[in-house]
């Protein structure tokens, strides 16, 4: 049996996809959400578990750093890993939609000016829809850019739309569903395939 | 100072360039003992014959060249499309056999990665005839290879254009949507996909074809099972039987092991009209190898003719190699290195080209003029005023004519 390494985005959804790990019998017994370890084996040690930034667990998967990730859709999207991607779990459920001011309708004919975090899910829905824009790639705070006037719009992930709503901005459109997903790395897939299916079939039977 | 590096590829340095000598000359010498010939295609290729072809180079990704008259053309994105024009060109009876490999370099520039534009491929081309045995023969030669190169952990994983293709006919899909199906498959998208048939108006048994696609992977024989249930049309279990017969072909030579049915393989569909492969090694997530039936190529060069083939990406696989921790080739030392005496010069040179002939590497050095550095080599010759001598293994050999001297080498060599 070859052992399969595991990369899990730090944060709110690594406890809830420990958790289930837990369900389907895979122990990892020194893990606290405390600690400051970035390795963890199960009880068998057939599992290595690496905990790595969101954005990097697409990475680590399509570099074949890692076997597995578990890690938003927002991040794969955005990464453009080229990964299978296996398993919806359902949690961590939100949206990327593109927002702006209350009183403001989606303009369709001028150039653009889109404030975000993520520009290639920004491009990507503009060029589908046939619309120039120009990307301001921002690290936070995105909603401030179009009360400031450095954007018209801005693309970003909602989940109640409260942080919208308090600075006076509303959704215009949807663009994409985002949830937790399950991705593997394709040579991982091909070399691994017995511990790889096991691992999501075992997954699988949790969530249901 | 100023980085004049246009590329990011790796084998900078000479041993990297060493390394890359011996994969290229293993993969050629396999290439040969299968009966194919090497060839050559012209550099810059016309631009307009890459974009009249649908399905195989991005145009973007080419890198475009306007000449003196104003021709637009392109450095070579791609090997097979060339190799098909000239064999097109060249054949005029039904009844040939050709099969033909090239290790060159193609010229892309993907979105993104602009320090990564060229990169070598060593591919096989086999024409005129589109039989499970020719099918087989060329998969055989892609494991044989990987296992020539110390792979050990890989697969091939086969899959076939007429498959997926015949289902969403059935379906008649929007270009747009069946770009997006395509994409949630290449991903094996479990989720997506159901949500996507959901809003489709397909039939039931059909909607559940397209979702079983992704998962019909592994084991062929399993995957044969499954895949029955999925069958819609005649034409399906034509695909289905010429997977069949490839597979039992690859039994008897023996290579089931490194053999995965994948028929969520579905890249350029536009282009392969057959069966369609693709190999993996441990830890490189994108393919090592990529090759597929294309029939229809030879149409679009007035001279339709079966066709298959598969290109290595070199790059990858040394990388992968790098990774494995499987560096090859640490020896560096030479066979002869001659010392000489001023006195002894003509002496000691003649003996070096003697030795040339004899196709031993040999390096000479004068006493006088060369400032020694350490180096190594397997054998030292020394011409000095008073003696010759030999050096091998640690022992002193003294000498008067060249004819002793090399006698004694082809002792030693005899020794070892």
């Amino acid at each position: 049996m070859q052992s399969i390494t595991l990369a899990l985005a730090k944060g709110r959804p690594a406890k809830s996809t420990i958790d289930l790990l837990e369900k389907t019998g895979i122990h990892f017994k020194d893990f606290h959400e405390k600690s400051r370890k970035l390795v963890f084996y199960n009880d068998d040690r057939t599992i290595k578990l690496i905990f790595v930034k969101a954005i990097d667990v697409p990475t680590y998967v399509d570099k074949g750093a890692a076997d597995i990730g578990i890690v938003g859709k927002d991040n794969i999207l955005e990464s453009q890993a080229d990964v299978y991607e296996l398993l919806d779990l359902g949690i961590g459920k939100c949206k990327f939609a593109v927002a702006g001011k209350e009183e403001q309708a989606l303009e369709q004919s001028r150039h653009l000016t889109i404030a975000t975090k993520y520009p290639n899910i920004a491009k990507k829905h503009f060029d589908k829809k046939g619309q120039s824009i120009e990307v301001v790639k921002l690290n936070g705070s995105v909603e401030l850019a179009p009360l400031i006037g450095m954007a018209d719009y801005i693309v970003d992930i909602v989940e109640t739309g409260n942080t919208l709503k308090e600075n006076g901005l509303t959704v215009l459109e949807d663009i994409e569903q985002i949830s937790t997903r399950l991705i593997v790395n394709k040579a991982s897939f091909a070399t691994k395939s017995a511990e790889v299916q096991q691992l999501i079939s075992q997954l699988k039977s949790a969530l249901e | 100072m100023q980085r004049y590096d246009t590329d990011t590829n790796r084998n900078k340095n000479v041993e990297d360039f060493q390394m890359r000598d011996e994969l290229i000359a293993t993969l050629k010498n396999r290439f040969t003992t299968y009966g194919y010939r090497q060839v050559r295609t012209q550099t810059f290729e016309y631009y307009d014959m890459y974009s009249d072809i649908i399905g195989t180079v991005n145009k973007d990704e080419m890198i475009k060249v306007i000449d003196n008259t104003g021709e637009v053309l392109v450095l070579r994105p791609d090997v097979t499309i060339p190799i098909t024009r000239i064999t097109a060109a060249n054949q005029n009876s039904n009844d040939f056999n050709q099969r033909l490999f090239y290790v060159l370099d193609v010229f892309r520039q993907a979105a993104g990665l602009p320090n990564q534009k060229e990169s070598t491929q060593a591919g096989v081309e086999f024409f005129g005839e589109n039989t499970p045995e020719a099918d087989s023969e060329v998969i055989m030669l892609a494991v044989h290879t990987l296992k020539d190169l110390g792979f050990k952990n890989f697969k091939i994983e086969i899959g076939h254009a007429g498959f997926f293709k015949e289902l969403v006919q059935q379906a008649a899909l929007s270009e747009q949507e069946l770009d997006h199906l395509q994409t949630l498959i290449q991903s094996k998208n479990l989720a997506e996909i159901e949500l996507l048939l959901n809003d489709l108006p397909i039939k039931r048994e059909l909607k559940a074809a397209i979702q079983s696609i992704p998962m019909l992977y592994g084991e062929p024989a399993t995957v044969i099972q499954q895949a029955e249930k999925s069958i819609l049309s005649n034409q399906m279990q034509l695909v289905l039987q010429n997977l069949i017969d490839v597979y039992k072909v690859l039994e008897d030579y023996g290579v089931e092991d490194y053999i995965a049915f994948n028929l969520g393989l579905i890249n350029n569909m536009n282009y392969y009209s057959g069966v369609i492969f693709q190999g993996f090694v441990d830890k490189i997530g994108q393919p090592v190898v990529m090759g597929g039936r294309y029939d229809n190529l030879g149409k679009q060069f007035d001279n339709a003719m079966p066709a298959i083939g598969f290109a290595i990406e070199v790059d990858l696989l040394l990388l992968a190699i790098e990774q494995q921790g499987r560096a090859t080739s640490g020896d560096q030392a030479i066979d002869v290195i001659v010392y000489y005496t001023k006195e002894k010069q003509k002496e000691a040179l003649t003996a070096a080209s003697e030795l040339r002939n004899r196709n031993y590497q040999v390096l000479t050095f004068s006493r006088e003029t060369s400032s020694l550095k350490e180096l190594t080599s397997r054998h030292i010759v020394v011409y000095d005023t008073k003696e010759n001598t030999l050096i091998s293994n640690d022992k002193k050999q003294p000498f008067s004519k060249m004819n002793e001297m090399t006698s004694l080498l082809e002792d030693v060599k005899g020794d070892l």
